[in-house]
């Protein structure tokens, strides 16, 4: 690399829901992991551009084929669309974070769900290939712990959109004993939290957008902190309707999961160590968002010993922030064995 | 900071990064964490005992005593010769257990038609769905095999939706000794390009196997954790060798009925990859992708009654060779006789 070459790290955070970027010029972006390709002719003139990335394209759903590319923690490879929209995503972040000064030499931290990580690493890379110029791809909860320096003796839950992944922080870089991922996450709360307002409510019309956004605004567990008054039609007429309840059960369907992978990932920690990991349990991503979630995980470590479970300050740029340090931190030779 | 942190941590936790990478780049698997025996000694004491055990059978052989594998009627294990110095069966690895010692006949075979109900596969600009071909051809199929005195099973005998892992369930549940899934390719360069190509279980390098077998598992019914235990557990298993059979004996067969019509059709050999109906059957399993609907002149063979009469002919004869194979298997012939 020449003196005179401007470098930019980059830390990405790919979700299946959300993705975010933070650079080392200070600039942090967040986008809905949604792409959308104009369906017709028509459809193009009103959105007056090729492809529509994140929240306008779920906005525009109905004039677009959308795609949400993540699923279940993995890159859904089954068409050459959702490979593309993959790449529209992550190439819409790293515009908007170079500003579309191409000068710049880029260097990136992916974070991405601990299942990606597993399985689509070598897609991820060839799908960034050109995109920057070296590439390190971390799982997420890896890049979250290092992040807020949480890097001994601690225990990592990120709690996504597709999957919720554990991780435990033993002072090397996570192994897979290390680590569990769970499909209970943010969609399972989604589609049960449907099921039962269905159930309950038969007559109320909704989608499943709808339906995050409503668990958004009042997702919690134990006692409620205020109703979940929502307004839905209902034969075509706006009305108030009270899902607090299904709210209630679709999110607590979380909590035995949680604890069972919590408790057994706690069990294969050293004896000597197990205490201090107790005591320093992390909740990122934003499922952990979900009100009353750490309380009620800390209920269950009761038995054990006791425990604290606590929020990172940041939970939707904890994982590009700790991409970031990443980038940051790796010297000449890292990057020179990952170019892309 | 919630946990310990160094600068030497930092450095190790990143250099575990960079090799991960690294080893991505490099297509090699992941380093794994290797563990220190728990009781060293006990290892040390079981081994004395084996040499002592050794010296007995030396003993015994000298003074004219037989040797137990000479009374035995199969031998499951190999008898490489060892290292110099070392007992030869210390030293030597245990053989594998090879399908020619138990030459059992093939009686139930579980027929698979991919897709169904709202999963329709993949479609033909004219109508065509891959889930009504798919169930013809297994009709037809099982037609053939009750006709030879087989006993076919359907995995479903009408459009209707079926998750994978109820699939693999239904085949184990009904005791079959091969499974077949039968599924329609769509090749995104298929307009060019025709090919038939059949799937046996194992791990796999090629992209495009993986995106297929992704595209396929889109839907199991199985949990990332199920998944995981499954592979784990059989990637080294007899199983895999005898679908491998098992699949050379179909794709023969299905390519040669398919040439005598439309001799242009390629030959995408038999592969390896991880299709969940694969991973979670007992028996010996392949998925064939008998035909490849993106191609138009294909799209219109298989609206031809005698073009799919000669694609479920192709499948039994498969079958059928497989079968004989394994009726027929001499112990330590060394060869799959009528397969290759």
């Amino acid at each position: 690399m020449s003196a005179k070459e401007k470098v930019l790290s980059v830390g990405i955070d790919l979700g299946t829901s959300q993705s975010a970027i933070s650079t080392s010029a200070g600039a942090h972006h967040v986008v809905d992991s949604y792409v959308g390709w104009p369906v017709d002719m028509v459809a193009r003139k009103v959105m007056k551009k090729p492809v529509v990335i994140g929240a306008e394209a779920l906005e525009n759903r109905t004039m677009l084929d959308l795609h949400r590319p993540l699923e279940q923690g993995l890159i859904k490879e089954g068409s050459e669309k959702d490979l593309a929209a993959v790449r529209e995503i992550l190439s819409h972040l790293i515009e908007l974070a170079t500003e579309g000064n191409r000068e710049t030499r880029t260097r990136a931290v992916v974070g991405v769900p601990a299942e990606t990580m597993r399985v689509n690493k070598q897609q991820l890379r060839q799908i960034m290939r050109g995109m920057v110029d070296s590439l390190i791809i971390v799982s997420e909860p890896f890049a979250v712990a290092y992040g807020i320096e949480a890097l001994l003796h601690t225990m990592i839950i990120d709690v996504g959109a597709g999957t919720t992944d554990f991780c435990v922080m033993k002072g090397r870089y996570p192994t897979e004993e290390d680590q569990r991922t769970l499909t209970k996450a943010g969609d399972s709360v989604d589609d049960l939290l449907a099921k039962l307002i269905d159930e309950r409510h038969p007559e109320v019309q909704f989608s499943i957008h709808m339906v995050r956004g409503w668990k958004e605004q009042y997702g919690f567990v134990g006692e409620p902190a205020q109703r979940a008054l929502v307004t839905a039609p209902v034969h075509g007429k706006a009305q108030k309707v009270d899902i607090t309840d299904a709210v209630r059960a679709a999110c607590e369907s979380l909590l035995a999961p949680f604890t069972e992978t919590m408790l057994d990932l706690l069990a294969a920690v050293e004896p000597e160590y197990q205490e201090k990991v107790r005591q320093n349990v992390m909740l990122s991503g934003r499922g952990s968002r979900i009100h009353g979630l750490a309380e009620e995980l800390e209920k269950a470590l009761v038995d054990l010993g006791g425990g604290k479970v606590r929020l990172v300050d940041d939970p939707v740029f904890a994982g590009a922030n700790g991409s970031l340090a990443i980038a940051l931190d790796a010297d000449e030779d890292d990057w020179e064995k990952v170019s892309a | 900071m919630p946990g310990g942190s160094s600068d030497s941590l930092k450095r190790r936790l990143l250099a575990g990064a960079v090799d991960d990478n690294v080893r991505a780049i490099r297509n090699q698997p992941r380093r794994r964490l290797y563990r220190r025996a728990p009781f060293p000694w006990l290892l040390a004491a079981a081994g004395a005992a084996l040499v002592a055990a050794a010296a007995l059978v030396v003993v015994a052989l000298r003074s004219g005593a037989p040797a137990p594998a000479e009374s035995g009627a199969a031998s499951v294990a190999t008898s490489a010769p060892a290292p110099e110095g070392l007992p030869a069966f210390v030293s030597a690895p245990p053989a594998r257990v090879s399908g020619r010692v138990f030459p059992l006949a093939v009686r139930r075979i579980a027929i698979d038609p991919g897709h169904g109900g709202g999963d329709q596969g993949t479609r033909t600009s004219s109508g065509l769905r891959e889930k009504d071909l798919t169930l013809d051809l297994a009709r037809r199929l099982a037609a053939r095999l009750a006709a030879a005195g087989f006993e076919p099973r359907l995995t479903r005998d009408s459009d209707q939706r079926m998750l994978l892992a109820d699939r693999a369930r239904f085949a184990n549940d009904a005791g079959a000794d091969l499974f077949v899934s039968i599924h329609l390719n769509w090749i995104e360069d298929g307009r060019a390009n025709r090919g038939i190509e059949t799937f046996y279980l194992g791990p796999s390098d090629d992209p495009e196997a993986t995106q297929l077998a992704s595209f396929e598992n889109r839907e199991s019914g199985y949990s990332l954790a199920d998944v995981r235990r499954l592979l784990d557990s059989i990637y080294a298993d007899l199983r895999q060798e005898q679908s491998r059979a098992f699949a050379l004996a179909v794709q023969k067969r299905l390519l040669a009925a398919v040439r005598a019509v439309a001799p242009e059709v390629r030959d995408r050999g038999i592969k390896s990859a991880p299709f969940l109906v694969l991973v979670a059957t007992d028996m010996p399993a392949v998925l064939a992708e008998v035909a490849c609907l993106s191609n138009d002149e294909e799209a219109r063979l298989l609206g031809r009654d005698d073009y799919r009469d000669r694609i479920a002919g192709a499948l039994f004869d498969g079958i059928a060779a497989y079968s004989r194979s394994v009726a027929q298997a001499e112990p330590g012939s060394g060869s799959d006789k009528g397969v290759r």
